[in-house]
């Protein structure tokens, strides 16, 4: 009686390469991120994009987000409404907007929480500096 | 016994019948890098290079910095052919205190058979530069990678050409609208002056380099002086870095504006397997 003799030697030296190739590929592969420090350092923030600041994009969201809970409504805290574009215009005309963020100026630090983050300072700052566009 | 010998006999009759053996094109350049990129070369078997180049700063930086060479970069590497046709390497830049280390493989040789050398290298790169204080800095946001096909051709004792599609990823960048993939061709080329002469350019076309604030294309022209067992590049370039991601992500000099760097390459090769020089 003749066994069928199978080689599986070849098969085995193959299976090792494609192991190696997967191991490999999954190596450079689980190594690879798509991130930004904008995002995901964001509190951190060690970088922060000023250029091109706009109202509706950038500084309303920060406005809304620190500010609106208190400065809103029938009767907003300091009397300060913040609930439009000219609303926020009129204090950043006064300089009481950049005073109160940056807690300069004799101006006492908001949110009273605390400083917000730099990069939305820094933000605000710019989109001041550029002349308060409504865009 | 019998049937070795008849195919001994058959492999010179096949010899004789389909004429040629396969014969290897050497010295499409003189190193295994040609300005600040590298070349289709690999090192022999054995070898164990030590790679030093080096880049002064701007020569538009005026007389106090002394024309630039008072700041000086460099990165450090020490690359070892497994075998003629793989290498590996490490290297440690000055710039972005940048560690980095490859692989590189000969896909093809150019031969009497095949009219192209292609080479293909891969290299991974950390940042170790310290984030801010206080804030913390993932380790996989310091990775970057670039994969790189070197085509390169000798068409003759005078002159070889090489383009390089290269393709680079960075794990971390600074902004939204920065992209993470970069994708690049590299041109390169060599001309033999003399026996021991020979000048070389590079060039690498981003097609949006803009994307990261001021980053310019690298342009580098260089001569290449053989002393025997160095390999002495000197060169002027508007680039900085000295691997593939600092040449395309972080160059940001402008040769009309003045922004040259003067700098040179050594290559000292130490044989660690085989007849020693």
């Amino acid at each position: 009686m003749r066994f069928r003799v199978v080689n599986y030697s070849k098969h085995k030296r193959l299976m090792k390469r494609l192991l190696a190739i997967a191991l490999f590929a999954g190596m450079v592969w689980s190594g690879c991120y798509y991130d930004n420090a904008e995002e995901v350092y964001y509190y951190y923030q060690f970088t922060c994009d000023t250029t091109a600041i706009s109202y509706a994009a950038d500084v309303e969201p920060i406005i809304n987000t620190q500010c609106l809970s208190c400065h809103s409504g029938a009767a907003p805290d300091g009397n300060v409404a913040l609930e439009n574009y000219d609303d926020v215009k009129f204090v950043a005309q006064n300089g009481s907007l950049h005073g109160t963020i940056t807690a300069t100026n004799g101006y006492s630090i908001m949110p009273t929480s605390g400083p917000m983050p730099a990069c939305n300072i820094n933000k605000i700052s710019a989109w001041i500096n550029a002349g308060m566009p409504n865009n | 016994m019998k049937k070795s010998l008849f195919l001994f006999i058959g492999l010179l009759i096949n010899l004789s019948l389909f004429g040629q053996e396969q014969e290897y094109v050497h010295g499409l350049f003189r190193g295994t890098h040609i300005i600040s990129g590298q070349s289709a070369e690999t090192q022999k078997k054995g070898e164990l290079d030590l790679f030093i180049a080096h880049r002064f700063g701007r020569v538009n930086s005026g007389f106090y910095e002394w024309f630039g060479l008072d700041q000086a970069s460099m990165r450090l590497g020490f690359d070892y052919g497994i075998s003629d046709r793989l290498a590996i390497g490490v290297g440690r830049s000055t710039a972005g205190k940048t560690y980095d280390s490859f692989i590189k493989a000969r896909v093809l040789r150019q031969s009497n058979k095949m009219p192209v050398s292609v080479t293909w290298a891969s290299r991974m790169y950390v940042d170790a530069t310290a984030p801010p204080e206080n804030q913390p800095l993932l380790f996989v946001h310091r990775l970057a990678y670039s994969n790189q096909l070197m085509i390169a051709k000798k068409f003759s004792e005078r002159f070889s050409a090489q383009i390089m599609p290269t393709h680079v990823h960075i794990n971390l960048v600074d902004l939204v609208r920065q992209p993470n993939d970069l994708f690049s061709l590299g041109l390169a080329g060599k001309v033999q002056v003399s026996k021991n002469l020979a000048l070389t350019a590079e060039y690498y076309y981003t097609p949006n380099p803009f994307l990261l604030g001021d980053a310019t294309r690298p342009l580098s022209i260089g001569f290449d002086i053989n002393t025997g067992n160095h390999v002495f590049q000197i060169h002027f370039t508007n680039a900085s870095g000295m691997q593939e991601k600092a040449l395309i992500v972080d160059t940001n000099g402008n040769w009309l504006a003045g922004d040259i760097q003067f700098g040179f390459n050594m290559v000292r090769t130490f044989k660690l397997k085989g007849t020693r020089y």
